[in-house]
């Protein structure tokens, strides 16, 4: 009774609430969809798990806090001020994660690249710089201390109504700048030159490289892409939550549990698993046992689990060397 | 100018300590002809967010310690020393092992928060080092006989009982949802308030999330998530059992849902009763109305008249505002008044222990009250009245008192 009761007053608040869940699901799964395409990128091309990518995230959010901080001071912005530093806050994030990405691969894969160092190699490597990052970031900011949120709009913004439901400005700004970023990434790796390269030594770097590609410089761009993403993600997701110096934990294991349930490697996949997690997470709120929240976790893992039963190689599959 | 007058402390202490060189060699603190010079640490939060604390904790430490020094009347000089553990239980160990390493301390006022003085105990009390904090109320704090951890402070069952009375009696509510921040105080003060509302009639939802400003591994953007089926549930009202960040947080993603504090009581206990709460509330202004309590001993106002002048005139901190400072003045009171009944002819290490026992057996008036400690380091006499305060335009205003 109790538990058949627990079921359906999660189905209830549901029902009550779709467009609220489904608006806060979105907005996550944009962030861990920006998140998801530099883990997969990356796997792409190196055929490993950059685990400082959630730190190149959080760099993003300190970067663009202190920037609109810096031009706002302690102020609210409003109408087209607001458009302007949103704008300004993505650049600088993404131009600071990027750097902090290809400084990532330069000091610790690169090294390890050119003495065909184990694959076990990077992942200590990756997280040796991952704890590295959050060091510097917990000396200079503080360990475990939210830098506030960056109010470059009014919190809370309504900014209209499905129903009853108040859809927030900083939900849609994260779906349009994340939907945004996705497509360009997307075209880029499709549809240009580098992404015929970055595509070329997935499949097969001795090749391309004899082919005339140059590795060191695709793979170069593949950090920058994938940096430049999480950083976005970084500074939209400290417009609401502030950010602290660990936050890429949390967000980088959702956003990397993204790119394999979409089929690491694949781009697509990213973003739908992005998606599909951020949405699951959200609605899975109401049916998190004795309240715990942690529960949407567990339940989002077990989802995880039974996807890769059936289909091993993620939603999309896993398209090494043909990303896209 | 604190440097400066640490600077100041730091050399009166060098050349005390030059003079009685000899017999610290020969491994012992007292001079036959002058006074040793002993350190009373402060462990607590001098940097990030809650930095507050730590300083209002310092300030009544060094209201107390100069008082001393200057009256003369003591056969030791006492100098203070700040160990920042920033109110995180990840920082807190290295702080704890600095204060134990750090020569001729004495005893510690602090720490500060209820997660730190957890996993710093064990250090300390291997090296027989006495904490008296003036703020951690987390019940499981206080337990054994003989404790080296004593507190200034009522524990989180005598607040959580007046905040559950609060709400249930005083604002008649009976539909309350308790989130408890899964930190060691946080989750405590959230089950002591669940229980006593579920007592006085209240239907009491319980709910954990994370914290990820006290060392756990939450994820912010999970508040929003849990803001969002909140206001769908709408509960009459939200209890927050954890620190003022994401208390700060949580109201601002709940008033972003519609769930205001203009139409339902949102509150939190003494964790989040600090200034930065409105910092971390965005827009501030959601804050206004949301009520956040006080343990028992643990208002503000003690210092008054010319005590209130004098602390502000030497600390540079408004007494008014300083919470936890006269807790502290008391907890440096009750080590030095251990220190005068210690023996003193023997080593460093046979002090510290000396200052254990000696603090059992303390009993004095202190400012906020009788100070005197039970076998297990709580306050014997700790049922004074609990403060509940609201957040009236941006400001921490007293409503009343429960119990």
């Amino acid at each position: 009774m109790g538990f058949a009761h627990f079921w359906l007053s999660g189905f209830d608040q549901i029902r009550a609430g779709f467009w609220a869940y489904f608006a806060v699901g979105l907005q996550n799964g944009a962030l861990y969809a920006m998140i998801a395409v530099g883990y997969t990128l990356v796997y792409g091309v190196l055929g490993l798990i950059n685990f400082a990518h959630g730190e190149v995230f959080m760099c993003g959010g300190f970067a663009g806090v202190l920037l609109t901080h810096a031009i706002l001071g302690q102020g609210v912005a409003n109408g087209w001020e607001s458009v302007g530093l949103v704008l300004a806050g993505i650049v600088f994030a993404g131009l600071i994660s990027a750097l902090v990405a290809t400084g990532v691969e330069q000091v610790a894969y690169r090294p390890l690249r050119r003495r065909h160092a184990p694959k076990l190699a990077y992942l200590i490597s990756a997280i040796g710089a991952s704890y590295f990052l959050q060091t510097i970031a917990g000396k200079e900011f503080g360990y475990g201390q939210t830098t506030f949120p960056a109010e470059v709009f009014p919190a809370g913004q309504t900014m209209f109504y499905i129903g009853n439901t108040p859809i927030h400005t900083i939900e849609v700004i994260c779906v349009v700048v994340g939907t945004i970023m996705f497509l360009a990434a997307d075209r880029i790796v499709r549809s240009t030159r580098l992404g015929r390269g970055i595509r070329a030594v997935a499949q097969d770097a001795e090749t391309s490289a004899l082919m005339g590609v140059n590795i060191d410089r695709t793979i170069t761009l593949t950090f920058i892409i994938g940096g430049s993403l999480a950083g976005a993600a970084g500074f939209l997701y400290a417009l609401q939550n502030g950010i602290v110096q660990n936050s890429g934990t949390a967000l980088g294991i959702y956003a990397f549990t993204a790119a394999v349930l979409g089929g690491i490697g694949n781009l697509r996949g990213a973003a739908l698993g992005g998606m599909l997690i951020g949405l699951f997470g959200s609605f899975s709120v109401p049916f998190a046992f004795e309240g715990n929240i942690s529960w949407t976790e567990i339940y989002t893992f077990i989802i995880l689990v039974l996807v890769l039963i059936v289909r091993p190689t993620g939603i999309l599959g896993e398209k090494s060397g043909r990303t896209a | 100018m604190k440097h400066r007058l640490n600077k100041a402390v730091a050399l009166a202490a060098a050349g005390a300590l030059a003079m009685t060189a000899v017999p610290l060699l020969a491994g012992t603190v007292s001079g036959a002809s002058s006074k040793p010079t002993y350190t009373i640490g402060v462990q607590g939060p001098f940097t990030g967010s809650d930095a507050d604390y730590g300083n209002y904790d310092y300030a009544g430490v060094q209201y107390a310690v100069s008082l001393a020094n200057a009256s003369g009347k003591y056969g030791f000089h006492l100098k203070v020393e700040k160990f920042d553990d920033q109110g995180s239980s990840t920082v807190a160990p290295g702080a704890a092992q600095k204060a134990v390493g750090t020569k001729n301390l004495v005893a510690v006022v602090g720490p500060a928060f209820s997660g730190p003085s957890e996993v710093s105990y064990k250090y300390y009390h291997a090296a027989h080092i006495a904490e008296v904090s003036p703020s951690a109320t987390a019940v499981a704090l206080a337990s054994g006989s003989d404790s080296s951890f004593l507190r200034t402070v009522a524990d989180d069952s005598v607040q959580g009982g007046a905040d559950a009375s609060y709400l249930v009696t005083t604002k008649g509510e009976k539909n309350i949802t308790v989130i408890g921040d899964e930190s060691f105080y946080g989750a405590g003060l959230a089950d002591a308030v669940a229980t006593d509302a579920k007592a006085l009639g209240a239907t009491v939802t319980t709910q954990q999330i994370a914290n990820f400003n006290e060392g756990g591994g939450g994820n912010a953007g999970a508040y929003s998530t849990l803001a969002t089926s909140l206001a769908q549930a709408k509960p009459a009202a939200i209890f927050y059992g954890g620190y003022a960040s994401e208390f700060g947080l949580l109201i601002g993603d709940l008033t972003a849902d519609g769930y205001t504090t203009a139409t339902h009581v949102i509150m939190s206990g003494d964790g989040s009763n600090d200034a930065s709460l409105m910092t971390s509330t965005s827009p501030a202004t959601a804050a206004n109305g949301a009520f956040v309590s006080q343990s028992a001993t643990g208002k503000v106002s003690y210092f008054t008249g010319k005590m209130a002048t004098a602390f502000t005139k030497l600390t540079h901190t408004k007494a008014s505002i300083a919470i936890y400072a006269a807790q502290s003045y008391d907890a440096a009171n009750a080590i030095i008044k251990a220190l005068v009944a210690d023996k003193k002819t023997s080593s460093i290490k046979t002090l510290r222990k000396e200052t254990v026992t000696s603090l059992h057996k303390v009993s004095f008036a202190g400012v906020t009250g009788p100070i005197a400690f039970q076998a297990d380091g709580n306050l014997k006499v700790d049922k004074g009245a609990v403060q509940i305060s609201e957040v009236d335009n941006g400001v921490i205003t007293l409503v009343t008192s429960v119990g």
